[in-house]
């Protein structure tokens, strides 16, 4: 009667006391013979309804009070009779009741407790029958779902949270019931129609008849899980999807067996550099612990591979012989960089060399070793465009020198025609020494002297000039500075002389020493003292060019070539060094780009600066050589 | 006995100086060796009987010298020699009165010819 209905307290209470002032009423007034006192059980069960212990107490004390107060106004107490038998049964069943009331509201306690633990829970828990009607609904559900407890209470679980099951919900049922339990996936909404993936737990409670009645189901929200393992799945696609189709070849390797290596070393992180630099063999014996894990089909193609599985074990045998990369790798790795970036060439299986460049990351620690990657760009064709560019370089710095010498061929006849005419007059001379009626031998024997001396000067001159105009390749050595000089002022004396030109050098003596090509040098210097010699050709003041020398603070070396000329206009100036432009008659335009161009490949610069009517001075900078020769 | 004739040798190559020295001595000949015309112009003494000059020396050149000389009334057959002939070149000296202009190498035979011929008045032909 009361189940459906929920009341309040004070509600129960109310009625409670309303239906025990109309039992002793009836009690009281009267005159039936019975038990009517009995029906206080029912005002007690209503006071218990509330859940109190003292308004089930309060309750049996009025109801018993209420029994023996109407059994004195109608009876009186002198006489014991039937009536009063029937007032002792109904007190003895408003106690029982009392008791029963008690005890079930301890236990009734307990449950709550039992509730309130499974409201801390962090799942949401609720329980429903087999017909799927809610009965319990904790606070997380609450929390989660979006409805409160009395919201939920009584409504059926799958329509409420819409569930959507991975398989058929008769074999989760079977399931249920076979094993009295069940886990799985399930897919519910929220109260504002947010969809979670829940993984749940269901469990079943048993009747005293052994029957299943109710389902405990425990639910984990695991939509963020669900989420952050989707994106890393995405993660790891994406990056699958880039290791086979990325045209940069990609090595997957495991360094681990590298650090355990190093760490047995035992050496902190400033002196690893120190000690690797001076074991060689601690290098090359790490190589092969460089093991390869993976590498995608860019990087087979590059070195002739078929597939992963042939690949080879480890970079050991894919690094030439004559790789210094690993090492500087090797350091970086021991020094916690996170990557190294080189260019070294790699050995193909069937054995071609590869010009690649590479970057090879390291993960930080925490990650682990074995994920070491090495991104590799082929270099061959950019090496062939370069090798082909460097040799047009040298075609056309050829050509300018061809160019440079027919500029000088009043200085180049002279120079050659010099000794040579030493040496007819010197041959000449000795035969009419000779043939003189006393032949004087001594004349004979200075006449001879002079044509093997003036001839070896002949040869010399000619061997400069043939090496000036050799065609080579670029050649990479180190070179004695003030001797590239020399020979070039050589090269330059006479054609300047020609022209009235004095040439000053004033070079230090010390023996400082650049890496490069010597010819190619030399023709720098060439160009630049003849275009100052040509500056000054038409003027009247003095002529004079200086070359000098100096080290700046930065250690390079400089070589400064001043004219006395009228120097370069400043429209001009910003294009000297562009090709084809000129200012003389017929002039190519290419010595002074040319000049920049080689010395710029020789790691130096090439400027210009002049104040109109004061000389122009031309600026050449050129790094020092390291190996210092005494 | 007549005087030995004197020959003044300017020429910036030592080489060539020495060479030609021997040879003009070798007939016979004074021979005074000068590095420049500075030089000569410089070092006091009579006038040479012929002088042997080359065109392309530092400071001054061949033609320069003969020009200072006829400026300062000099005259002397000069006979010159080039490594690197040129035509102006040629056509200037030729007309400032050199007995001759030859190029380098020259024969012996060529270079006492032409001494000779300057040696005894003659004009070049």
């Amino acid at each position: 009667m009361l189940a459906g209905v929920p009341m309040s307290r004070n509600g129960l209470r109310l009625c409670s006391a309303v239906l025990a002032f109309a039992v002793f009423l009836i009690d009281a007034l009267t005159p039936w013979e019975g038990a009517v006192a009995v029906s206080y059980v029912i005002a007690i069960l209503l006071a218990a309804k509330t859940t109190r212990r003292d308004d089930i107490i309060i309750a049996a004390i009025g109801c018993a009070v209420l029994t023996v107060a109407a059994y004195g106004l109608s009876h009186g107490f002198e006489v014991i009779d039937s009536a009063a038998l029937r007032a002792s049964v109904s007190l003895a069943a408003i106690a029982i009741t009392t008791l029963l009331a008690l005890q079930n509201q301890t236990a009734t306690k307990r449950l709550a407790a039992q509730a309130r633990l499974l409201n801390l829970s962090h799942d949401m828990i609720f329980v429903r029958d087999r017909g799927g009607v809610i009965s319990f609904w904790n606070r997380c559900a609450e929390e989660t779902y979006g409805w409160s407890a009395d919201e939920a209470i009584g409504r059926v679980a799958d329509e409420l949270l819409q569930t959507v099951y991975s398989q058929p919900r008769e074999a989760v049922e079977n399931t249920l019931i076979d094993k009295g339990r069940w886990e799985g996936r399930l897919e519910q909404r929220t109260k504002s129609g947010a969809v979670l993936a829940i993984e749940a737990r269901w469990a079943v409670q048993y009747d005293h008849l052994g029957e299943p009645r109710d389902v405990l189901e425990t639910l984990t929200d695991v939509t963020d899980r669900e989420a952050a393992h989707a994106a890393l799945v995405q993660s790891e696609r994406r990056y699958r999807r880039m290791f086979n189709a990325s045209r940069v070849g990609v090595l997957e390797e495991d360094w681990s067996a590298i650090r355990s290596a190093l760490q047995a070393l035992n050496l902190d992180k400033a002196n690893i550099a120190d000690y690797l630099a001076h074991n060689p063999d601690f290098v090359r014996s790490a190589r092969p612990l460089a093991r390869i894990i993976d590498v995608n089909p860019a990087l087979q193609k590059m070195v002739g591979a078929d597939g992963a599985s042939a690949f080879r074990e480890s970079v050991d045998k894919l690094l030439g012989e004559s790789d210094r990369t690993f090492f500087r790798a090797l350091v970086a790795f021991a020094q916690g960089d996170p990557f190294y970036e080189g260019e070294t060439e790699l050995v193909s299986l069937d054995g071609r060399r590869v010009p690649v460049l590479f970057t090879i990351t390291f993960p930080a620690q925490s990650d682990g070793d074995r994920n070491v990657l090495a991104f590799v760009v082929d270099i061959t064709e950019r090496r062939q465009a370069q090798d082909a560019l460097l040799a047009a370089q040298a075609e056309l710095a050829h050509a300018s020198r061809v160019a440079t010498l027919g500029e000088l061929t009043a200085s180049i006849a002279h120079e050659v025609n010099q000794p040579l005419a030493a040496i007819v007059t010197s041959g000449e001379a000795g035969m009419r020494w000779l043939r003189r009626d006393v032949p004087n031998l001594e004349e004979v024997a200075a006449a001879i002297n002079r044509v093997v001396g003036e001839g070896r000067r002949a040869s010399e001159i000619v061997t400069r000039i043939r090496a000036f105009l050799k065609k080579q390749p670029v050649q990479q050595e180190s070179h004695e500075i003030a001797e590239i000089i020399s020979e070039a002022a050589k090269l330059v004396e006479r054609e300047l002389w020609k022209d009235h030109v004095t040439l000053n050098i004033e070079a230090g003596p010390d023996l400082l020493r650049v890496r490069g090509d010597r010819i190619q040098l030399q023709q720098v210097l060439v160009n630049l003292m003849v275009n100052a010699g040509q500056a000054m050709s038409k003027q009247n003041g003095p002529r004079i060019v200086s070359l000098r020398t100096s080290v700046d603070e930065s250690g390079s070396f400089a070589v400064t070539v001043e004219d006395t000329g009228p120097g370069i206009a400043p429209n001009d100036l910003p294009r000297l060094f562009e090709p084809f432009f000129t200012t003389k008659q017929g002039g190519m335009g290419m010595g002074l780009a040319i000049c920049r161009t080689t010395v710029e490949a020789h790691g130096g610069q090439l400027s210009a600066e002049s104040t109109p009517g004061s000389g122009a001075t031309f600026r050449l900078t050129l790094p020092v050589a390291q190996e210092h020769v005494a | 006995m007549a005087k030995t004739p004197v020959i003044a040798i300017v020429d910036d190559d030592e080489g060539v100086r020495t060479s030609l020295a021997s040879l003009i001595r070798s007939l016979g000949y004074e021979a005074r060796t000068y590095g420049s015309g500075t030089d000569f112009l410089e070092r006091p003494g009579e006038d040479p009987a012929c002088m042997i000059a080359d065109i392309q020396m530092p400071v001054m050149t061949g033609d320069e010298l003969q020009a200072k000389l006829v400026a300062s009334g000099r005259r002397f057959p000069i006979i010159f020699m080039t490594a690197f002939p040129t035509e102006t070149v040629r056509q200037r000296v030729m007309s400032a009165g050199a007995h001759c202009y030859l190029n380098k190498p020259a024969g012996g035979d060529e270079i006492i010819r032409r001494l000779e011929e300057a040696l005894a008045g003659h004009t070049p032909g």
